[in-house]
């Protein structure tokens, strides 16, 4: 379904991305762990084009783009096919919870307002915050913030959705309510791809897990193959290393 | 105090706050109102990064910062008429008030949008929004509630800076109180009564702010805005 070939990104003469190549079908659960500054952060965004591409082709369901030179408005086209949570959630701070869902169903997609609220009472209570719809981000805890940001994303009934480590600005107590959504998600048939810390949570859900490292995929394997045996001795040891902290 | 200071006052009480009501307040919040569309626009340029345009407005900004607010006065209505330029003292007060305070609010303005997290443009830009429409409905709301205090400190203290529209002989609240004070020679009495009509229309301004700035915060449930 998405198929990415060549990517590259440099910030300033620092290659961060140094030819990466991805894929996702549907239906997939991918996640991309990696020591820190490795470059997770900036192939998911580059893939949502919250960053340009340095180079790099994008095949996404029937259209194929040239990443440094797509438009504006094959973006905002793209865009509708594919969602966004952040690791700061990224709420609009000036609106309730269901208008963060609905504003861009209603202001972007031109949905009916009475069609928008549906949906997005829908997806708030699938993320478990019924009761929760009209209290501002400011009044929700950082678990519940993302929650809405969640909502947010699957309101729009997209594609694809990206998380980029969903869970790394929440306190502990509140890492495994939000990781239960996504793990719910999976189980609904979403096609994810999911940057995450959380190797008990990749090693649970997803289905491929590829590991970067230096701006370059290492692996790219399904989830039993990459967690079995035969392994690269840089993944074991990163693996090692986050099993020493925890 | 004689009778006749007495008197003096309580005649020229009536026509000074008169004369702020028709002149001062007027000229203030025509004024300020100008100023505010040219802030707007003026931190928009800056903030959307517009080419040509940008350079524009920071030398605008330069200019009205570093020069002082009565030689702009002179500068327009004293000065313009050697180019053949004649203005009528109100309009051209009311102009240079409006520049003035827009390049001042501009600042304020841009300060305030850029205050709000970078994310939530990203987050618009995510669910598909044009950056037209995240402008509008998320980031200026938040803006402008932010800008709000600084904002009505500026109105506040253009109110008292209406009063340099004098020196171009626009009639306001303290050239009614000057030419009193030279007709009557009763000086101190005369400035420390327009002093007090000042203060009492910066203390209703101040009023209608902490009425302003409460409703903001009940609409947007108190609390601080989450990086
Ligand atoms: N906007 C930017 N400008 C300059 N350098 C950047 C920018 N964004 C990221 N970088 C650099 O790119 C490198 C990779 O960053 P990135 O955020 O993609 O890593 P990451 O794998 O997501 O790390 P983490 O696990 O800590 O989130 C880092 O060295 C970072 O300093
Ligand atoms: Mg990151």
């Amino acid at each position: 379904m998405l198929e990415v070939t060549g990517l590259k990104k440099a910030f300033g003469g620092n290659k961060i991305l140094k030819g990466v190549d991805v894929s996702l079908q549907k239906g997939d659960v991918l996640c991309v762990l990696g020591p820190s500054g490795s470059g997770k952060t900036t192939m998911l965004r580059c893939l949502n084009y919250l960053e340009k591409a340095d180079a790099g082709r994008m095949r996404f369901m029937e259209n194929e783009y040239d990443m440094p030179g797509i438009s504006k408005k094959e973006i905002s086209a793209y865009r509708r096919h594919t969602a966004f949570v952040f690791q700061n959630f990224n709420l609009f701070a000036n609106k309730t919870a269901i208008q963060n869902v609905t504003e861009g169903l209603i202001v972007a997609r031109r949905m009916s307002r009475a069609e928008a609220t549906e949906r997005a009472e829908k997806a708030l209570i699938e993320v478990g915050l019924e009761g929760k719809f009209d209290s501002r981000p400011s009044q929700l805890s950082g678990g519940q913030q993302q929650r809405v940001a969640i909502a947010r994303a699957v309101a729009a009934e997209p594609d694809v959705i990206f998380f980029d480590e969903p869970t790394s600005a929440l306190d502990p107590e509140l890492i495994g309510g939000v990781l239960d959504v996504i793990r719910g998600l999976a189980e609904n048939g979403r096609t994810m791809m999911i940057v995450t810390h959380e190797v008990n949570f990749a090693h649970n859900v997803a289905t491929r897990v590829i590991f970067m490292d230096e701006g370059r995929i290492l692996a790219d394997a399904p989830r039993r193959e990459f967690f079995g045996a035969e392994q690269l001795p840089r993944i074991r040891s990163f693996l090692n290393s986050l099993e020493r902290k925890e | 105090m004689t009778e006749r200071l007495i008197n003096i006052l309580l005649e020229s009480f009536p026509k000074i706050f008169l004369q702020g009501l028709l002149v001062t307040i007027p000229l203030t919040v025509i004024s300020f109102a100008i100023a505010m569309v040219i802030a707007m626009v003026c931190a928009m340029i800056q903030i959307a990064n517009v080419k040509g345009l940008k350079q524009i407005v920071r030398f605008y900004i330069w200019i009205i910062r570093g020069t002082p607010l009565l030689v702009q006065l002179y500068l327009i209505y004293f000065g313009l008429p050697d180019l053949g330029i004649v203005l009528p003292s109100f309009p051209c007060a009311i102009m240079v008030f409006a520049l003035n305070e827009g390049a001042y609010c501009a600042e304020t303005m841009r300060g305030a949008i850029e205050s709000v997290p970078k994310g939530q443009l990203e987050a618009g830009y995510c669910v598909g929004m044009s950056y037209m429409q995240i402008m509008r409905r998320i980031i200026l709301p938040q803006a402008l509630r932010t800008a709000f205090p600084p904002l009505s400190n500026s109105l506040i203290s253009m109110v008292k800076d209406t009063s340099l529209a004098a020196n171009i002989t626009v009639v306001e609240m303290f050239m009614t109180a000057q030419r009193i004070a030279g007709r009557t020679y009763e000086h101190l009495a005369l400035y420390i009564e327009v002093a007090l009509i000042y203060l009492i229309f910066c203390t209703v301004f101040t009023w209608l702010q902490r009425l302003g700035e409460r409703k903001l915060t009940s609409v947007s449930g108190g609390g601080s805005i989450h990086a």
